[in-house]
Parts: structure tokens; sequence; C-alpha cells
């Protein structure tokens, strides 16, 4: 049987209770006398008088607002943009400034002069069809600083002429002792690894090279891309239709005019019927439009950019180091697969590696980044060492407590690096004088300013120069 | 259309003419500056006083400490003696005291006469030449040089400054005050480097955005320069745009000053300061309710750059703020209370 004071703990239940002060539950004297279970308090309560509200604010005072919703203050009611927009906005490459004054002394790179000793330490403009052709394979970035000027113009520097006596060297080789140099730029944050890139798909686009660019590793690894295994393969390979069909375009797209004066001359087998006597454009533009024919299309166009009499290759990469790991890709037993694993990338390294060579000669550059990086030990060990073996200094001993990624070692074991260090005071002085002559700094430039720049920018790391000069600093 | 600045002015020969090797001279490693100041541990007199009583026995003072008495005798100033005694400008012209100085110093002015360089038959050099001068050696040390010549005011040892010092050669005062003021309304949760970049964001925006078209309706204020010349003028721009709807005063309800209840509106006038802060905070405040386009972290920057752009265009609201306040300003001067005159 219940004891008394639960029966009168019950009868004094009432159902808007939690209306009452919460010091009223606690003093029995101060309850309102009210009968259990009845509805007539709430019905017969001052209808002006709504629940919740009390006496509304003085005249003059200021009350705390902290509603949700749509009429909050201070809320952003702007419209949503549309799906995509946003990250077509982030993405935008903006190559030229109409506000900022044309350069009257800049001088254009042409065939004839874009290898040549004498650019070093010039400022030199771009030509069009070479901006169109950058721009086509992705080699502009938007974190350079593109979008301040006028039109694309370029600084040669020490490294730059290095790259071009590279090219250079490729065209010179005699038939029969072609060349494949293979290169990783490497050098602190922000001094100009991409952009020596950007260089040398320059040079190699004004020499009529055939261009292949992968344009950002990352893209590549992430899975944001389909992915399918390749029949026949052992260890399973895995091909990315989509990626592949875009690259086969941006390859079709940036070098137009030298694929469409190379015939097919082989047969290929491939699963679409190509038009009989049709070029290499025509071969790459087919891989475009059919992704699931894109892969056997892409080795069907290297085979034929690899026969005797075709113009040299530039292959290159930026953000390096994001292949050199495991993909984000997973393998049909829910293990990860390595990037080598990938075919578009398996195929860049054998190149990479020095496993297979170019017949007519050509270019391999890699550029490491050290903004987006995951970090690859092994790569970095054998960066450090080459780097050592390269410019001196004491070779590392590899750390036994981190992990070996075999794979990673044995690409780069012999591979040469270049590295891209800080400009000279000449150079900084020659690209503050063009800032200045674009507008874009007020003020006389002099050798006080360089020097005083120079430094900020830590001894003339290119980026830090721009940041220094033009963009932190108005 | 005719060009927006004056072009020739900027434009300057970008070639770049390498510096010669000969011009670059060898330094030493260790900079001896010629010593301006005595250490405390120093004796206090030159070695050459003695402490005997006898003024017979001590010793004859050196030729600057006998100069320095026959001045002080004729009330002239002489030569310093902290900085010892000039022997090479003592002797010069006077063959007999030059036979007797030390054979190190004959050498060193037989040397200097002749003007020849080293004797030796070496046809090369063996000094080290810096691989890029300039770079590694110097260690960030930005035109740090010997001074050659000694300082023509005493105790100074890198020559006075140049009066009036510029306003922004003090580190806390080196950006431009708007810019600065801007930034820090811009701040929030006290994220200093985040404004800053929003700010230099804002400015890079307005360098690279088409020129305004200035609305006669809304004219800015009086004095500023034609649109073309902003763009390439972020901050002038950012100013502009700032100053030209700045509020002249603001309403102060004074409570109960009108009686039955109701605030007294007093006009109160604004310094400059307060003026563009209250401007500012409109324009952030409009651009807050901008559509937010893109993605990433510049959104909110580029929003304020369209908002400010947008004001020098006369399309902004804040126009209409100010003006309603400038309105309720002027319908209630009747309440300015004056200082009463005697």
């Amino acid at each position: 049987m219940p004891s008394s004071t639960c029966l009168r703990r019950f009868s004094q239940l009432s159902l808007d209770n939690a209306s009452y002060a919460p010091i009223a539950s606690r003093n029995l004297l101060t309850t309102p006398q009210a009968s259990c279970f009845s509805t007539s308090r709430a019905r017969y309560a001052n209808p002006t008088a709504r629940k919740g509200m009390v006496a509304p604010p003085k005249r003059g005072t200021k009350t705390l607002n902290v509603k949700k919703g749509k009429s909050a203050p201070g809320r952003d009611t702007g419209k949503r943009p549309a799906p995509g927009e946003r990250k077509a906005m982030r993405k935008r490459i903006v190559l030229s400034n109409i506000n900022a004054l044309e350069v009257r002394t800049l001088k254009d790179l042409d065939k004839a002069n874009v290898l040549s000793k004498n650019n070093e330490g010039q400022v030199l403009g771009l030509p069009n069809e070479v901006v169109d052709a950058l721009r086509a394979v992705e080699a502009f970035k938007t974190t350079q600083g593109w979008s301040l000027f006028r039109r694309p113009a370029t600084l040669y520097r020490k490294e730059t002429t290095e790259v071009a006596e590279l090219i250079k060297q490729v065209e010179e080789a005699g038939e029969g002792q072609k060349k494949t140099i293979r290169r990783v730029l490497i050098g602190d944050r922000m001094s100009g690894k991409s952009t020596l890139l950007l260089q040398a798909l320059m040079m190699a686009f004004m020499r009529d090279w055939v261009v292949v660019n992968l344009p950002d590793a990352k893209d590549i690894v992430i899975a944001h891309t389909e992915y399918a295994p390749l029949p026949n393969s052992n260890p399973t390979q895995y091909t990315q239709d989509a990626y592949t069909a875009a690259l086969l375009s941006q390859i079709s797209k940036a070098n137009e005019a030298v694929l469409q004066n190379l015939p097919v001359i082989t047969n290929p087998t491939l699963p679409i019927a190509l038009p009989s006597k049709s070029n290499l454009k025509q071969l790459a533009d087919i891989g475009a439009a059919n992704p699931e024919a894109s892969w056997p299309i892409f080795n069907a166009l290297w085979a034929e950019l690899t026969k005797p009499g075709r113009p040299p290759l530039i292959l290159a990469i930026d953000n390096l180091s994001h292949i050199m790991r495991h993909s984000a890709y997973l393998s049909a037993d829910v293990k990860p697969i390595h990037a080598f694993d990938l075919t578009l990338i398996s195929h860049f390294i054998s190149h990479l590696s020095g496993q297979t060579s170019l017949p007519n000669g050509g270019l391999v550059l890699a550029a490491t980044t050290n903004s987006n990086s995951p970090s690859s030990p092994a790569m970095e060990f054998s960066l450090e060492v080459a780097e050592k073996k390269r410019y001196g200094g004491e070779v590392p001993r590899w750390n036994p407590y981190k992990h070996v990624d075999e794979r990673v070692t044995s690409v780069l074991r012999d591979v040469e690096v270049l590295k891209v260090g800080g400009l000279s005071k000449e150079e900084a002085r020659c690209l503050l004088e063009y800032y200045a002559a674009s507008g874009m700094v007020r003020g006389r430039v002099d050798e006080g300013y360089v020097g005083e720049k120079w430094s900020l920018a830590g001894m003339g790391n290119c980026g830090e120069l721009e940041r220094v000069a033009i963009r932190m600093r108005v | 259309m005719p060009p927006r600045l004056n072009i020739l002015s900027f434009a300057r020969s970008i070639p770049y003419r390498p510096k010669s090797q000969a011009q670059w001279h060898v330094q030493p490693t260790i900079r001896a500056a010629p010593s301006q100041s005595r250490a405390f541990s120093d004796p206090k007199d030159p070695p050459s006083t003695d402490r005997s009583t006898r003024i017979g026995s001590q010793p004859l003072p050196d030729v600057s400490e006998e100069a320095a008495k026959t001045a002080e005798i004729k009330g002239a100033q002489g030569p310093e003696l902290e900085k010892g005694t000039p022997v090479g400008e003592v002797v010069k012209g006077d063959k007999a005291a030059q036979e007797k100085l030390p054979k190190i110093m004959q050498d060193a002015l037989k040397s200097k006469m002749s003007a020849s360089g080293p004797k030796g038959s070496r046809s090369y050099s063996t000094t080290t030449t810096p691989i890029n001068s300039g770079s590694g050696v110097e260690l960030g040390l930005v035109d740090f040089h010997l001074a050659t010549s000694t300082p023509d005011v005493p105790g100074v040892k890198f020559g006075l400054p140049t009066l009036p010092i510029p306003r922004d050669a003090n580190l806390k005062y080196r950006y431009d005050p708007v810019v600065d003021q801007v930034t820090n309304l811009l701040m929030r949760h006290g994220q200093l480097s985040v404004a800053q970049r929003n700010m230099s964001l804002i400015l890079n925006h307005l360098r690279t955005a088409p020129v305004p078209t200035i609305n006669p309706s809304r004219p800015l204020i009086p004095g500023a320069p034609p649109p073309s010349h902003l763009p390439l003028n972020p901050i002038l721009y950012l100013t502009l745009a700032i100053d030209s709807v700045a509020p002249l005063l603001r309403i102060r309800s004074q409570k109960g000053a009108a009686g039955g209840g109701v605030a007294l509106q007093i006009p109160v006038p604004l310094g400059q300061r307060q003026r563009r802060r209250t401007a500012v905070q409109w324009i952030l405040a409009a651009a807050t309710r901008r559509r937010h386009r893109g993605s990433g972290k510049g959104g909110f920057a580029q929003r304020i750059a369209e908002e400010l752009i947008s004001v020098v265009e006369g399309r902004s609201a804040v126009w209409e703020r100010r003006h309603a306040v400038h309105k309720l300003g002027v319908a209630a001067r009747a309440n300015v209370v004056l200082p009463r005159k005697r």
C-alpha cells in the first residue's frame, strides 16, 4: 500500500507543473491549489498573456536576441550558389589584369630565343598560343600571381637556364644516342618549383615537343574518379577511365598543332574503329570521347609517339609525394591499392625510374611540393640522398625505425634532383622592376628597397618576394 | 582613352645588367670597425702618462696631447685624445720625420706612394670569390658595408638619420592608418593574421576590379582623384570609399530630457577616426548580407571588396544609412546644446 506522502505528492501533480517557478515545487505552501487532472486552469487562463511571454521590454533598453532561423539578427541571407559554382570560382585561373600597366620594354619569347642563355636574369613575355596550351594542360596554379599583371610573363632565373640546357641537350643529341633526362625538382616552399615546371612545359611547347602533363598527382590518387581492374594483369593493375579520357583531351587540345601533322602509322587493335588515314589528334580525340576505351587508346597513342622520327616528349607531374604511397582506392579484398598499381602512374613511374626510356629523347620532370604533401619517408630519404650526391654534403642514413616503402626507394634509386633555391639579388631586382613597371609596386626600386625585400623574402625566396612586395603589403 | 597614369615614368628598362666581377671587392670576414668607444676596463689614462710627482721626471706628452694642451690654453678645441694620434697625418710632407718612423709604417707609406699592387709575379688571384655574390656569404645582412669614411658626427657609427623620420619608420605604425584601422575592425576572435590576409585580399581585389563608374548623384569627397587612378592605388581606393560614406555625426538619445518619457535626440559631431569606424562597420554589415558565391578562405574579403566598389559607384545601401543619419541630425539640430556665450 502506498504511503500517505506518496499519495499527497501524486495529488499535487498538475499538468502545467513545469510552468511554475522552480522554487514553487520545493515549497509546498506556495503551490497553487488546483485539482488533480484538471484542465480548467489552462482553459480559463488569461488569453492575452501568452505562455512564456513576460512583460515587453522597457522602452530604450536593449534585449538579448538569441533567435535562430529566419528572423535571427546578422544572418547571411544571400542566396546560395548553384552546385559546382563555388568550386569553379575557387579554381578559376585569371591571367590578366586590365588595370595593370602594360610594360613597354617587355620582350616576347619565340622559338629561336627560348633556349638562349642570354635570357637569364630577364623577365620575358609568353606568347598567346603558348598561354592557351599551358592553360589546356593546367600548368597555371591559382596560388601563383598571374592575375595581377597585364599578361603572363616569366623571369628567367638560373634554374630556368639549367632546364633550357637540358632541353638543348635532348634536341642536339644525334640519331641513335637519344637522351631521356630525368629530374625531380626540389626546394623550399614557395621557391618556384611549379613555376619552373611551367617554364619547362613552355619551352617544350615552343620547341614543338609533345607535352604530357599530369597537373596534380593528388587528383589521381584521392579516389574521386572511377577505377576498374585491368584485365589480364598480374599483379592486378587498375585503370582510371574518366581521368585518362580527360588527360587525352588535354593532350589533344594542348598539342593540337603537333599532333595534327603526325599520321597514325601503326595498325593498333582498338575497341573503337579508327578512320583510315587519321592523325594522332583524331586518335586522342576518340579516346577522350570514349572513356571506356581510353586506356587502350592512350597506349596506342604512346606507341605512335615513340616510333622513330617523332618529336621529343616531355612528361611532367606536380605534387610528386601523393603518388609515392597508397592511394585512396580499395582493391576487391578491401586492401588499399598502392599508387604504383594505377596504370597511369605506373606508366609515369617507369619513365621516372629510367626503366623505360623515350626513343626520340625527352625530359621526365617531377616537382615535389611542401604545401600539401602527405608524408612519404622513403621518397624524402631518397631525394635527400640524391640532393647530397648532387650538391655535396653528408649522405644521410636511413632511420631503421621508419617503415620503408621498397617500391618507392627502388624507383627513386638513381634519380637526379634539381634544386630550386632563392633568387639572387640581381634577379630579385629585375623582378621588382617588372612589378614597378606594371604599376604594382609604387615607389622607387633602388638598392635599399631590393635588399630589404630580398631579405624579408628569406634570402630571395620567389613566392615570399611576391608576397612581401605586392601581396601582403601593398 | 588617354593613359591613366604617366606611363613613361614607370617604363624602365627591364634587362638586367650583370654586375662585373671587378666591382666586387674582397671584404674581411671580421669587419673591424674603428672603435669609437672605450671599454670600462680600459685604463683611464693613456700609457704614456706617468704618476711620478716630480714634473721633470714625467715623460713628454705625445703630439696629440701636446696639441690638446696648447689648444686648451688658447681656448680652442684640440684633437680628441681618445682616438689616438694620426701619426700618418702628422708626418705628412715632413721628410725628416718620416725617416724616423718605424719600418712597417715606412713600408706602408712607400707602397701607398707607388700605388702598385702586390709585388708577386703570380698572374692569378689567390683570394676566394663567392659563387653567387651576396647570397650565402652575407647571411641576410643587407647592405652591410663597412663605413669607409669616418662619419662627420663623432660618436655616431652609421651616420644620423635624415629628418623628419617618416611615419612608417616605426614598427608599430608601418601600415597606413586607414589600413590599420580597417584590419583591426575586420578582426574576429583576436585573429590578427587572418584579418591581415583578408585585408590584403581586399586590396588585391580592388586592384584587379574594373575601373569604377562614379554616380553623379552620390558624389565622393571633394578632391577625389579620377576613378581611373583608383585601381592602381588600392589604399587610396579604400580610403576614398570609407571617407565618402562616413557620417559627420551620430545621434545621441538623452533619456528623459524631452519630457514625457521621450528621449531627446541630440546630434553629436564625430572625429575622423570615429567617422571611419562607423562607416567600416556599416560596410561590414552590408557585406555580410551579400550573396556568398565562392568557397574557401577568401569569400568574406571578396564580399567586402565588392561592397567597397559599390560604395564608390553609389549603389550601396550604406549611402541611404548615411543619408538617414544626416537627415535626423538636421531635424534634431535644435537640440544641440551650444556652450553659452558670455
